[in-house]
């Protein structure tokens, strides 16, 4: 997008993931070397009385919002800050929606202020800011 | 046991280097559903470079602050800063410390410390590519460690 095409109160294409991948969750606890058992393991789950289905990994959540923001800034490098705050548990067979709005527009530096929300049947489980740089 | 972390914010990690090759960048979009890889590193991995290249792991962190993974540490904030997009296949050295240790009492969630340590990678000429910030969040039973 460019940055005459967007003001205060734009919103992003949202990211939709429509069923979150217990799969996925193995791919991804082997690329973090992360051996927490709640994202591998339905009975550890149920042991922590978190219920019955494991819980993705948080860098997958964050990484849905960056997505979303990826598909706003058409190039990688318009990229410049995502800050988020973890705020609840995605869990595999969840829909997830990630959603952005521009609250603010610095016609001068072409920088972009964009709120962020991340959220599980209308719930936020992420939150945050980013700034992204659209060309003119 | 200690009820005061303070002490810990300036201690810096052992750092080291770190390389992003294709094949991760690849498996890893393909694990966040994102789009095929192009020569830019996915951005949100950068946090797992950062992580990898800075010496330390998670059980180091908790260990620097008495607690276990038992005690319910749970991730809290993560900031990640891009001066230009990190590129696969590229060796980068990451530095980093704890910045700031903060203990905080909920009626919900009792005492707890928020701990925050920041990441930074640099390129070959010493020039920074990436922050990487981030805030755990230790549970502290009756006001003492984990």
């Amino acid at each position: 997008m460019r940055l005459s095409e967007v003001e205060v109160g734009t919103e992003l294409a949202p990211f939709v993931v429509e069923s979150v991948s217990a799969e996925k969750m193995k791919l991804m606890a082997a690329l973090l070397r992360d051996p927490t058992p709640i994202h591998l393991d339905e009975e550890a789950v149920r042991r922590l009385g978190m219920g019955d289905r494991v819980v993705n990994q948080g860098p997958a959540n964050q990484a849905y919002l960056v997505n979303m923001l990826l598909g706003f800034a058409g190039d990688p490098g318009g990229i410049r800050s995502v800050t988020v705050r973890f705020l609840g548990n995605v869990f595999a067979g969840d829909r997830v929606e990630c959603h952005g709005r521009v609250t603010e527009v610095d016609a001068d530096t072409g920088l972009v202020t964009v709120e962020l929300e991340e959220t599980v049947d209308g719930a936020p489980v992420m939150a945050g800011t980013a700034v992204v740089a659209l060309p003119d | 046991m200690s009820d005061d972390y303070s002490h810990l914010v300036g201690h810096r990690f052992p750092g080291g280097t770190v390389t992003v090759p294709g094949w991760v960048d690849r498996l890893w979009r393909d694990a966040v559903l994102a789009d095929p890889p192009g020569a830019a590193v996915h951005p949100g991995l950068a946090y797992l470079a950062a992580v990898q290249g800075s010496g330390v792991t998670f059980q180091d962190i908790f260990d620097l602050a008495e607690a276990t993974a038992e005690s319910g540490p749970m991730f809290g904030e993560q900031t990640l800063t891009f001066e230009r997009p990190l590129t696969t296949d590229t060796e980068y050295t990451v530095e980093g410390e704890i910045t700031g240790v903060v203990r905080k009492h909920g009626k919900r969630a009792g005492t707890f410390d928020m701990l925050t340590f920041e990441l930074r990678l640099r390129d070959a000429a010493g020039d920074l590519v990436a922050t990487n910030a981030n805030t755990f969040i230790f549970p502290r039973a009756a006001g003492g460690a984990a």
